[in-house]
Formats: structure tokens, C-alpha cells, sequence
């Protein structure tokens, strides 16, 4: 029977960020590929310019991810001093952030942006081997996120999470018994996040899910990434339909 | 694994506008499915960073504070003097030889240009005008190790007599130890090697119970209207405000830290020690000289651990009522921190408590468990 690595990702705020491309940074209803695995990475310690072994690490997980409540959006308005770009190249570099904005005010200016959020959303994360010559069992993920080397978060630093992961591996015929193995003790505490019986779940791979899927949909997503220092990302095929939530991760 | 310290705090703040949106409104989130206020993790951090507290930690204690280090550069060039020397105003012996006088104001200029803006003067004439023609147009704060630094440039420049490099004016600045951005972090897409991971999280702060935005009318008076024509206001405006007690977290990866300030201990304790205090003491200035809203936390929780992090904001998810809020706040606070515990196991090896609104616990004890590497 395959191995699933099952953890819960829920705080006041979530931010899976979209295609942005300028002042507006959109925000996805559901978790981005490049978040999980950049989350799993940092808990591994795994850093952003280790190309490598983030490229093995996605390579060789598949995921699955179910909405469990998807949570209202917010729109954050964002304004941040800037000094002016010869400003900028004459006093450059500024030792602190107090020293940057105290110039005088002629030498500054102000970039804009407009970020989005989810609040009060819940989601269950899958991951399971797409290969055999995995680099970590899935029992070493799970350790890893339980006792981090960066911190995990809901998409966007300032967004972290307000329950433990709960990083669980379960054996199971197909990713539906998987999530009914787990145990999720927290039902009570998150109560008042709107959770319904059905919910969308994304996943990848050709794999049977087990689930019995409604009006089920192929989206292109580019969400895999490949360097960030050029910031380039790779398209990737996900499904994503209508299921009913197992009772075990409602 | 690493070692997080996490910060919790109970803030309240009177009626204000901390923190807006396009619309001049406070801004605000939905949380367990009811409106509350929130601030920005962005605005907390710009008022933090931008605060006295972190300037006295983080600026070094003993450092100067002027707007003249490029004349004293100048004149420790033409004697050939040392540069603590001249800025302590010691009639002390030449350690090198004298630099003429064209290339004395040159890179007198071009260092102090490093730190800040140069005056501008039109044309040179009297010894004043190139005493001015040698200063910033802002305060600097000198540390010890930069003054150092630029002396050993001066050395170098004596020595070869050339004019001072982009390189040699750019180490100048690495050479004080940017404590915000160790925490906060930095990313330039243009110039990637100054990039810095951030070592502290910080989350928005949110309101613990729900919150009604309100609209403010209000008038004005023409002082020198008579009432002879017209008796109405000189000018009638409108402004949004609310209150609220605001649950803010903050996560500290010390580690991260030592790695960001170069293994440097000491700095590494100062920056946990002001970041903590500022946290507890500072908040966004917004519509400060209409609100005055400033408030200090009346409770905080710090916690020391190499477990996962996790804010406590679940405690909030059903907001808070009643007719006492902090006590409420705190009292959801401590349950669910109880609560989890038992639920996941340690969440945090060690924690400590400050109560302002019970009169327990002081903010020295706190900094004095934030600080210091006691794994």
C-alpha cells in the first residue's frame, strides 16, 4: 500500500500568490505548488537559492490539496517609502531602514501595490512519492515540519500559522482512505471557520483519488518553480473537482 | 531545527486610524466569520524600525552623532591625523603624512557622501563655505567600528594617494552590522547579493473581538466669519476611525539571526532585546496628531523553543465579548495555549508573562528571557 504525508495548513491569513506581474499580487484559493513544497523545503532547511535539491525535492513528490474552508477575501493596500532612484544611487547603501526614510522628504517617493488574502480558510495537504528514489521518506518530511529550520507560513511571511502542521503518514489504498486515516484533534478550536461537506480538492498525477468527483476540471497552473533568482516558473496540469469531505478531516 | 522565540501581545488602542487603505478607512479582515480592525505586519514593522528604541540599541551606544564627520575627515587628512582623534577634538601627534588640500575636500566629500546627502554651495569662497561644502544635510550616527573603518581608508587613501573606489565607499557601509535588516530582511532584484533572508515574522495584528468602522463628522470654524451672511462651518470633512484591542504576534529565528549578523552574539541579544521592547512600546503613527493613540501592550507572552511556531490567534476565531475584553482576551489566550499543549504535546520549551492590566510580571523579565543563547 502507498505511502500519503497528510498535514493541515490553517492561520488568520493565507496569500497563494498568483501571476503578478506589477502593482496588483493576486491571491490563488488554494495552495500553490511553489508555497507547499517551498514550505517543506524550509522546514528541511533547504535554502531559496539551492536550486538542486529543491528541483529533486519537487520532482519527487506528487500533492494533493483539499479546501476545506475557503475562507472570505481581503484586499490589502500597501504603500511603501522609497527614496528616488539617484537618490538611491548616491547614498547608496543604507545601513538601516530609519536612515532610508529619514532623507529628505523631496528624495522620496512611494511605490503601491495591492496584495490579496484569504482570511479564515483551512486546507489539507497530501504529498506522496511520484518515484521510487525519493530523497527523504515521507516520515523525514514530517519530522522536518515538526521541528523546522525556517518557519512555515500561509503563502506570504507575514501570514503564519495558528496550529500546529500535524504531519501524519498514513498508508492507504488511494488519497481519499488516506484522508480518512488521518486524525486532525483540532476540530473543536476551528469551529468557527465555515466548513462544508463538499469542498474542491486539487491533485496531480493519473492516479486513482478514490474520490467520487464532481464536474471535474483540468487547470494549467504555473506554479513550479525553477529559479528564483530569475524568478522562472514551469506550467504544471492539475485537476481539481467537487468532492465530499472525509469525515476524518472535516 | 532551529531556536524560535515567539512574541504574543494584547494591544489596545483607543479610537484611531493606525493604519488605512486607499480609502482613508482603517483597514480591516474577516476573521471566524466577523469584522475586525487589523494593522498591517508592514506598518508595525516600519514603526518599529523606524523607532528611537531601535536607534539607541542598534546605533551603538557610544557612537557620534553629527553632521560634520566630512570637515573632520578633511582636517585628519591635512594634518595627517588620526580620525577618532580629531572627532574627540584631541590636539594629538600626526600618524601619517599630510594630504594637500584639493584631495583632502574631494574625499572628505565623496566619504561623507557615503553616509548622507552633501549641503549644496553654489561656489566656494570662505573657509565656511567649504567647511559646509563638507557636511550632510542629516544627522549621521557614527559607530566606533565605522569611524575605525574610515580611518583605515584614509590610511589606504594617504598611502596611494588615489582617489576612493565605488568598493572602497560601499565596505565602508558593510562594516556597520545592519541589525534591522537581519531581521527583516531585504530583497533587491536589481543587486541580489544584498539580499537577506528576514529572521523575524511578523503577522497583521487583528482585533480579538468584532468591530464596527465609525464615521467621524466634523466641522470647522471660520475664526473671522461674523455670522454677517452665512453662519455655517468653513469647512466640513469626514474621517473613519474605530477601536479595538489587537492580538499581534511576532516570531523570531535566532539562528537565522546569528547567521544574518555574522555569528556576532552580542548584537544578535540587542536586536532580540529592542525588537521585543519596541514591539511592547511602539505602534503605527497614523492620524497620531488627531488620535493621539499610543499605547504600550498590556500583556505579553514570549516562548522559547525548537518546535513548529504557531501564532495563538485561533484563541480569537470567536470574538472575544463581555465588558472586560483584555481580561477576556487573556483569559482565551491561556486556554487555548494550555489547550494545545495537551492536545500536540510542547509547543514551546519555556515561556514567561506580562500582565499590565494585573500588575504581574515586568517587561526586564521578559527581555531578560528573550536574550541570550540559554538553549
Amino acid at each position: 500500500m502507498p505511502e500519503y504525508l497528510l498535514f493541515r495548513l490553517c492561520g488568520p491569513m493565507a496569500a497563494w500568490g498568483g501571476v503578478a506581474v506589477g502593482e496588483y499580487r493576486p491571491a490563488e484559493s488554494h495552495p500553490s505548488r511553489s508555497a507547499v513544497f517551498g514550505l517543506v523545503a524550509a522546514a528541511l532547511g533547504i535554502r531559496r537559492e539551492e536550486t538542486a535539491p529543491l528541483k529533486r525535492l519537487q520532482e519527487s513528490y506528487r500533492m494533493a490539496a483539499l479546501v476545506n474552508a475557503p475562507g472570505n477575501l481581503v484586499r490589502d493596500y500597501h504603500t511603501t517609502q522609497v527614496p528616488s532612484e539617484t537618490t538611491k544611487k548616491q547614498a547608496w547603501p543604507f545601513a538601516t531602514r530609519r536612515e532610508e526614510v529619514s532623507l529628505p522628504r523631496d528624495d522620496l517617493n512611494t511605490i503601491l501595490s495591492t496584495r490579496e488574502y484569504f482570511c479564515d480558510a483551512l486546507y489539507t495537504v497530501c504529498l506522496w512519492p511520484a518515484h521510487d528514489a525519493t530523497p527523504y521518506p515521507l516520515s523525514a518530511l514530517a519530522e522536518a515540519l515538526r521541528g523546522p529550520t525556517f518557519v512555515p507560513y500561509l503563502g506570504r511571511k507575514s501570514c503564519p500559522v495558528f496550529l500546529p502542521l500535524q504531519p501524519q503518514v498514513v498508508r492507504a489504498d488511494n488519497l481519499r482512505a488516506a484522508m480518512e486515516a488521518a486524525a486532525f484533534p483540532d476540530q473543536e478550536m476551528l469551529k468557527p471557520l465555515s466548513r462544508e461537506e463538499r469542498g474542491m480538492l486539487f491533485w496531480e498525477g493519473e492516479d486513482e483519488t478514490g474520490f467520487e468527483a464532481e464536474g471535474r476540471q483540468t487547470v494549467r497552473r504555473r506554479d513550479v518553480a525553477l529559479n528564483r533568482r530569475q524568478w522562472q516558473f514551469a506550467e504544471r496540469k492539475e485537476y481539481g473537482a467537487l468532492v465530499r469531505v472525509p469525515e476524518a478531516v472535516r | 531545527m532551529a531556536e524560535f522565540i515567539q512574541l504574543h501581545m494584547l494591544v489596545s488602542y483607543p479610537p484611531s486610524n493606525l493604519n488605512r487603505d486607499d480609502m482613508g478607512r482603517p483597514k480591516t479582515a474577516m476573521m471566524g466569520g466577523v469584522n475586525r480592525l487589523r494593522v498591517s505586519s508592514q506598518s508595525l514593522k516600519r514603526a518599529w524600525r523606524t523607532s528611537e528604541i531601535f536607534k539607541e540599541a542598534l546605533g551603538g551606544h557610544l557612537g557620534v552623532r553629527t553632521k560634520e564627520m566630512g570637515w573632520n575627515i578633511y582636517l585628519a587628512l591635512r594634518g595627517g591625523k588620526a580620525l577618532a582623534d580629531v572627532v574627540d577634538g584631541k590636539d594629538a601627534a600626526a600618524v601619517r603624512s599630510p594630504v594637500e588640500e584639493k584631495k583632502a575636500v574631494a574625499w572628505g566629500q565623496a566619504i561623507a557622501a557615503v553616509f548622507g546627502k552633501l549641503k549644496k554651495i553654489e561656489s566656494v569662497t570662505t573657509e565656511k563655505d567649504k567647511k559646509d561644502s563638507l557636511c550632510v544635510e542629516q544627522m549621521v550616527h557614527f559607530s566606533p567600528d565605522e569611524i575605525v573603518a574610515i580611518d583605515g581608508l584614509l590610511a589606504h587613501l594617504a598611502e596611494s594617494g588615489g582617489d576612493p573606489s565605488e568598493n572602497d565607499l560601499a565596505l565602508l557601509r558593510e562594516e556597520n552590522s545592519a541589525a534591522d535588516i537581519a531581521m527583516f530582511g531585504r530583497m533587491l532584484a536589481s543587486s541580489p547579493s544584498f539580499n537577506c533572508e528576514a529572521a523575524v515574522q511578523v503577522a497583521h495584528a487583528v482585533t480579538v473581538h468584532r468591530v464596527a468602522v465609525e464615521d467621524d463628522y466634523f466641522t470647522a470654524v471660520d475664526d473671522l466669519n461674523r455670522g454677517v451672511e452665512d453662519v455655517g462651518a468653513g469647512h466640513v470633512g469626514q474621517a473613519e476611525f474605530a477601536a479595538g484591542l489587537y492580538y499581534a504576534y511576532l516570531c523570531i529565528n535566532r539562528d537565522l539571526l546569528v547567521e544574518n549578523l555574522g555569528g556576532d552574539e552580542d548584537l544578535v541579544d540587542r536586536a532580540i532585546r529592542s525588537l521585543t521592547e519596541a514591539a511592547a512600546k511602539v505602534g503605527p503613527k497614523g492620524k497620531q496628531n488627531s488620535f493621539a493613540s499610543r499605547a504600550y501592550a498590556s500583556y505579553l507572552l514570549a516562548e522559547r523553543g525548537s518546535q513548529q511556531p504557531r501564532s495563538l490567534s485561533v484563541a480569537f476565531l470567536k470574538p472575544v465579548g463581555g465588558d472586560d475584553y483584555l481580561k477576556a482576551a487573556v483569559a482565551a489566550l491561556e486556554v487555548t495555549r494550555e489547550n494545545m499543549e495537551k492536545t500536540y504535546g510542547a509547543c514551546a520549551r519555556e515561556c514567561r508573562t506580562m500582565n499590565a492590566g494585573a500588575g504581574t510580571g515586568t517587561l526586564d523579565e521578559i527581555l531578560e528571557f528573550v536574550s541570550g543563547d540559554h538553549a
